[in-house]
């Protein structure tokens, strides 16, 4: 039985790797898929991308200073074979302090004034917009979809378990 | 910035408006983890087929 992700789908590889784990072979071909000119290569601005396909969740300085600290044209303009990207991607997964359930539940929690299990989703929007790696509206937006209740609180265990379950 | 005067802009009796941390090295840092956690999701998510008709299995909007 072979892994039938051929060209396949990004779904059908995505499937198959949740399901039986990576391995190399999993590696380069999700790398492939990515490979959108041929070259057998992927451009700077998608290794971070590749990498969280692959279950990571590296930060974008991570990333970028794992890349060299590429300059914004360097992001588009540059391209790295697999044989560079493994590297990156094995720094990645051995990295100490990856956080788990509990870092994302204690750091949600700083926000829940009331100590109910809730967080404003409008505070957290805030949050995740003027802290850290800002994320864009657009972001937020597809982030926090459906996680509001109708007083617009997020109960950030179920948000957490939402989050780690893909 | 006092605010003794009630028509004073600044909302101090809402409900509470954060006092965001902007410079603080801990808070960032720790945003940053959970902003990197949210990505990925976001990004494994995007790749799960769609139930819809409109599957999104295009890997032209990955990556870009």
């Amino acid at each position: 039985m072979g892994r039938a992700v051929n060209v396949g789908t990004s779904a059908t590889f995505l499937l198959h790797f949740e399901t039986f784990g990576p391995s190399a072979a999993d590696y380069r071909e999700a790398f492939g898929l990515f490979d959108r000119v041929g070259d057998n290569k992927v451009a700077y601005n998608q290794v971070a991308d590749i990498m969280r396909a692959l279950g990571q969740n590296p930060t974008n300085k991570e990333v970028n200073r794992l890349l060299g600290m590429p300059s914004a044209d360097d992001m588009t303009a540059k391209r790295v074979e697999f044989e560079g990207f493994l590297p990156m991607l094995q720094t990645i997964i051995n990295s100490p302090n990856k956080a788990g359930y509990d870092d994302y539940v204690e750091g949600l929690r700083v926000f829940d004034k009331e100590g109910n299990g809730t967080v404003m989703g409008a505070e957290l929007r805030i949050v995740l917009s003027t802290l850290g790696e800002k994320m864009s509206a657009d972001e937020i937006d597809a982030l926090m979809a459906g996680q509001e209740d109708e007083n617009g609180c997020v109960n950030y265990e179920t948000f957490v378990k939402h989050i780690m379950s893909v | 910035m006092d605010c003794h005067n009630e028509e004073c802009s600044r909302p101090q009796e809402e409900e509470d408006i954060m006092d965001i941390p902007l410079d603080d090295p801990e808070a960032n840092r720790a945003a940053a983890k959970i902003q990197a956690g949210f990505r990925g999701h976001m990004t494994r998510k995007k790749m799960k087929p769609e139930d819809k008709a409109e599957g999104e299995e295009r890997p032209e909007d990955r990556g870009q």
